[in-house]
């Protein structure tokens, strides 16, 4: 089930990523890459293309989202979200970077992603703006179990990779 | 473009041709056994027994082979004998004979509208191999349904309409120029429409031209002589299109050109107003680099050789406000009262040679060009390196004007992005190795790195020069540029891009980016009905086979106005494009359409949907809101007709009569078994022809009607269809987006399945019975595949049908013998009124009472 899943979502990779040329124009771009060589964001879409596989090396998790290469790529190819789907992937395999588990796991026992600061509350005070609700966190507990994400956490930190 | 309708001029010839539908029905049916082909299947004998039966029908002759002239010859021996005012050739397909029979058929006396094929051969006899005994019961409803057709066919007067010899050409560039000469030479006046004060367009404004890297002046300057100097040739500068009217062979134009200010014909263009001026404005020729003055001349090479005024710029030409270059110049060739003014005339063909413009860099804001000066357009470099420009062929960085020591060509800006124009830009690649080349020409010791995506040098000669940048050391490195910064204080510039054959991002510096810009379409800002592209290039009538033919009769286009193109290819397509006007200026005569679409005003609501529909603009409306179809642009898809709400199209021998008609024969018997299959003449129709060819087998519950276009084919057939029992209904036309012989016309009828599946559910038809496919001319497989699928479907519901109670399938029957009935009746007076016996003139006739 999971393997046909995976399958299925990999084609779909491929079908979004085919109508790149191999312009480098992300790469160029891609402000990951001008540090960090290593992860390049053209051949990681054209790894998908030629091999049809997506080949996990936890490189991907580099990508930072600023979604840079996707505002310039002249084909208009969904990188950003081609990127989020092999994170998916590679999260499968456990290949899910200490930063990330940590992550979840503020989410999950805070229920945000950052804490709002005395200072921000003070200052929407003083703009007249509501105070911030408290989120749930029995909630989020019960949605994180409910959806097996509490589960997949275990698994990765299991599995937990030193970062690259 | 206003309409105007053609005026038939041999009328006097088609006259008696009318008369023959005054006479009562007389249909003569000839089956034909194409030796084994047909008779080996069908019983062609049984079939010709049958035929006689039919009402109307008066004489049956079976020939061996209709299309030889033994046959053609009985078939018009026939027609004058049993004076047939019918002729229906069970035989081939038409898309074959069509035209050899109705030939005949003329010859023989008769409008050549009256005579219609059955196609008992590819329909039946090569796809029925195996049945002979349903084959020929097939070909029998077949040519039932074509005697019910023909019923109702009316002959169609041909016209024709005479041509003005001459031409109007837009835009004067070299593609213009071209077909200007082309067709001044071979004697017809033409009138050469150029919006700038000079001719020439982009290729004036260049420096070297690829790939031999001549001097680009130099051979268009002794062209645009020519030009002016040609006494066939007028040219009408610093104008632009106000209005065409009319049609093929006569156009009526009107030009509106805008005020010199200075008589080029007293003009010397010796330049002592330009010194005297005092108002300075940035030179658009030059690309802004540098001045020129409110009165100037594009550059010196200009045709028609004078200068101009810029008067929104100029202070003004009476002594009181400015008045110095009036008062300087000798020859008093400046005139402050010239007026804009509007010229008329009239031409036989138009040829759009209406150029392109480079892209616009601002577009591109990562680029920084309009930001940082040292980022230019290969245009600036043009002006730059160019011994007329601004430096007089120094190469200079503009913030320091010193020579740049290291210079980098950025590839596809403004092409091949989707977010600007998606296509290749055609020349920008070999415009680029020119620019490296020119560089390393003028500066050895430059370094030169072109940036690309993939290099396109595919012209002849190209490779060549390719070849040369090389060995002169020009720099090729594959990717697309990130962005571009600037060192603030040396006012340098940093190139970030990946060397995608080395996997290795590049930050590197150079004095000097050049942007290779693309171009960008311009056409479609005239009033003038011919497609775009949606990236404002003009649309040609076949992609390859009539390449520069427009959809419109008598409107050609060349050069940039097509696609992007370099010289060369404008010129070819330019003198292509002149070759193909001057058949129809030659002729002096162009047919119309003989099966136009004609308006019934006594039905039309005036609700304007087939102005919409139209692809040619062939309908306009006039002041008080009638409309009319000019036959001379109309091409007979019948889309309007389609999606008439009050069927108020008349659409010669596709009338919604005839084609009712075709229906309702073809499911008269066991309706519930019967695949109705519209089929469109170029695509689907040509599809089920080769699977005939092809001897492809399929069941022989089909019954085949073709229309011109499946914009044709209205919501009402497929609902006439299921009313009447048939087991399923097939609309098939040519393959989206972009197949369709008449443009639009399978969108339209795509966006009526909708309609009719609605319709279907309400009605509870299950969704199967209804099928809408795209079937090419080489799919002879899938029509296959597809009259297989519907058979079952059909034959599943003839089961569900004969195990219900019979009453309702009586009821049924009897429903549809009323219209039938009617019909008769209604068709009836109509022949017996002497002298106005056609539709189409009776509603001309109350056309003209209502105004």
């Amino acid at each position: 089930m999971e393997q046909t899943k995976d399958a299925e979502k990999i084609r779909e990779i491929q079908k979004s990523a085919q109508p790149c040329f191999q312009c480098g124009i992300c790469a160029a771009s891609c402000p990951v890459f001008r540090v960090a060589p290593e992860f390049n964001p053209r051949i990681a879409v054209d790894e998908v293309i030629r091999t049809g596989s997506v080949e996990v090396t936890g490189r991907e998790w580099s990508c930072a989202y600023c979604l840079m290469c996707e505002e310039r790529c002249p084909m208009g190819v969904a990188l950003s979200e081609i990127l989020i789907d092999i994170k998916n992937l590679s999260s499968q395999t456990g290949k899910v970077p200490p930063s990330v588990i940590e992550l979840m796991d503020v989410i999950r026992y805070t229920g945000k992603v950052s804490q709002a600061s005395s200072r921000t509350e003070k200052k929407r005070k003083e703009l007249g703006l509501p105070v911030l609700p408290k989120p749930d966190v029995d909630e989020i507990q019960k949605i994180f179990e409910l959806t097996g994400a509490a589960d997949r956490l275990t698994r990765y930190r299991e599995a937990e990779v030193e970062p690259e | 473009m206003t309409a105007g309708n053609p005026v038939p001029e041999t009328d006097a010839a088609a006259e008696p041709e009318v008369g023959s539908v005054e006479d009562a029905l007389r249909i003569g049916v000839f089956p034909c056994k194409c030796g084994k082909n047909i008779g080996a299947v069908v019983d062609i004998d049984a079939l010709a027994e049958y035929a006689k039966t039919l009402e109307g029908v008066v004489h049956v002759q079976v020939n061996t082979y209709s299309c030889a002239s033994v046959g053609q010859a009985e078939i018009q021996e026939a027609i004058k004998e049993h004076s047939l005012n019918r002729v229906i050739v069970a035989s081939c397909s038409p898309t074959m004979h069509e035209p050899t029979f109705r030939k005949a058929t003329k010859a023989a006396g008769l409008n050549p509208y009256l005579c219609i094929m059955t196609n008992i051969r590819e329909h039946v006899s090569w796809v029925h191999r195996d049945d002979p005994e349903a084959a020929t019961d097939k070909a029998k409803e077949l040519v039932a349904m074509s005697v019910a057709k023909a019923r109702t066919l009316e002959a169609q007067p041909e016209h024709d309409v005479t041509v003005t010899p001459s031409a109007m050409i837009v835009g004067a560039g070299v593609a213009g120029m071209q077909a200007a000469l082309d067709l001044g030479d071979m004697g017809y006046k033409v009138y050469l429409i150029e919006k700038e004060p000079t001719i020439g367009g982009n290729m004036a404004l260049l420096d070297k031209v690829f790939p031999q890297n001549d001097c680009s002046i130099c051979i268009l300057g002794p062209k645009m002589v020519d030009v002016i100097q040609h006494p066939m040739i007028k040219v009408i500068s610093m104008a632009e299109i106000e209005e065409v009217s009319g049609y093929v062979g006569n156009f009526n134009v009107k030009v509106k050109q805008k005020a010199r200010f200075v008589d080029p014909d007293t003009c010397t263009a010796c330049g002592e107003c330009v010194e005297v001026c005092p108002v300075d404005v940035p030179s658009r020729v030059d690309q802004n680099l540098t001045w020129r003055k409110a009165i100037y001349i594009p550059f010196p090479q200009a045709v028609p050789s004078s200068y101009v005024i810029d008067i929104e710029n100029c202070l003004g030409m009476d002594l009181l406000r400015c008045g110095k270059c009036y008062e300087k110049c000798e020859q008093h060739a400046v005139i402050p009262e010239d007026r804009e003014k509007i010229i008329e005339f009239d031409v036989g063909v138009i040829i759009l040679a209406t150029g392109f413009k480079p892209a616009n860099p601002e577009k591109i804001p990562r680029l920084g060009w309009g930001k940082y000066p040292n980022v230019i357009t290969s245009l600036e470099f043009e002006r730059l390196i160019n011994a007329s420009g601004p430096t007089e062929g120094k190469l200079i960085c503009p913030s320091s004007l010193d020579k740049p020591k290291s210079v980098a060509i950025v590839q596809c800006v403004g092409s091949r992005d989707m977010t600007t124009r998606s296509a290749c830009s055609n020349f920008c690649c070999a415009e680029s190795v020119k620019c490296a080349l020119l560089i390393k020409e003028h500066y050895p010791d430059t370094e030169v790195v072109i940036y690309y995506q993939d290099l396109r040098m595919h012209g002849k000669y190209f490779e060549d020069q390719y070849l040369k940048a090389r060995e002169e050391g020009v720099k090729f490195i594959r990717g697309r540029v990130g962005e571009i910064q600037e060192y603030p204080h040396t006012k340098h510039l940093r190139l970030s891009v990946e060397d995608t054959t080395h996997n290795k991002l590049l930050m590197t510096d150079f004095e000097m980016v050049i942007l290779s810009m693309g171009a960008e379409g311009t056409a479609g800002d005239l009033p003038i009905p011919v497609s775009t592209t949606q990236d404002s290039f003009y649309i040609e009538s076949h992609p390859k086979l009539r390449p520069v033919d427009t959809s419109a009769a008598g409107i050609f286009i060349c050069g940039g106005a097509e696609s992007p193109k370099d010289i060369r290819d404008s010129v070819i397509q330019a003198s292509a494009a002149a070759g193909r006007a001057s058949i129809i200026l030659q002729r002096g005569r162009f047919p119309i359409e003989a099966l136009s679409a004609k308006i019934e005003q006594d039905k039309c609501s005036r609700c304007g949907t087939c102005v919409e529909r139209c692809p040619y603009g062939a309908i306009s409306v006039d002041a008080n809101g009638k409309y009319t179809v000019m036959g001379a642009l109309c091409q007979a898809c019948g889309t309007c007709a389609g999606d008439c709400p009050k069927d108020a199209i008349y659409m010669p021998n596709f009338t919604t009569e005839q084609i009712t008609a075709q229906i309702e024969s073809a499911l008269k018997e066991n309706p519930e078994e019967k695949i109705i299959a519209f089929a469109c003449n170029f695509c689907s129709y040509r599809g089920s022809d080769l699977a005939g060819v092809s001897r492809m087998q399929y069941p022989t519950n089909a019954r085949v009607i073709r229309a011109i276009c499946s914009g044709r084919y209205s919501t009402k057939f497929a609902q006439t269809a299921f009313d009447l029992g048939a087991g399923a209904v097939l609309y098939s036309g040519c393959h989206l987006p972009a197949d369709c012989h008449f443009m639009t016309g399978n969108h339209w009828m795509a966006k009526r399945e909708p309609r009719i599946r609605s319709w279907m559910k309400r009605k509870g038809i299950s969704e199967d019975r209804f099928r809408v496919e795209w079937v090419s001319a080489s799919e002879g497989k899938k029509w296959q595949s597809i009259m297989t699928e519907m058979s079952d479907v059909a034959n599943t519901h003839a089961e569900g049908v004969r195990s219900t109670p019979k009453k309702k399938t009586a009821l049924k029957s009897k429903a549809k013998a009323k219209p039938s009935q009617k019909k008769k009746v209604k068709a009836e007076p109509k022949k017996t009124t002497k002298k106005s016996p056609t539709k189409k003139k009776t509603t001309i006739k109350k056309g003209k009472k209502k105004e």
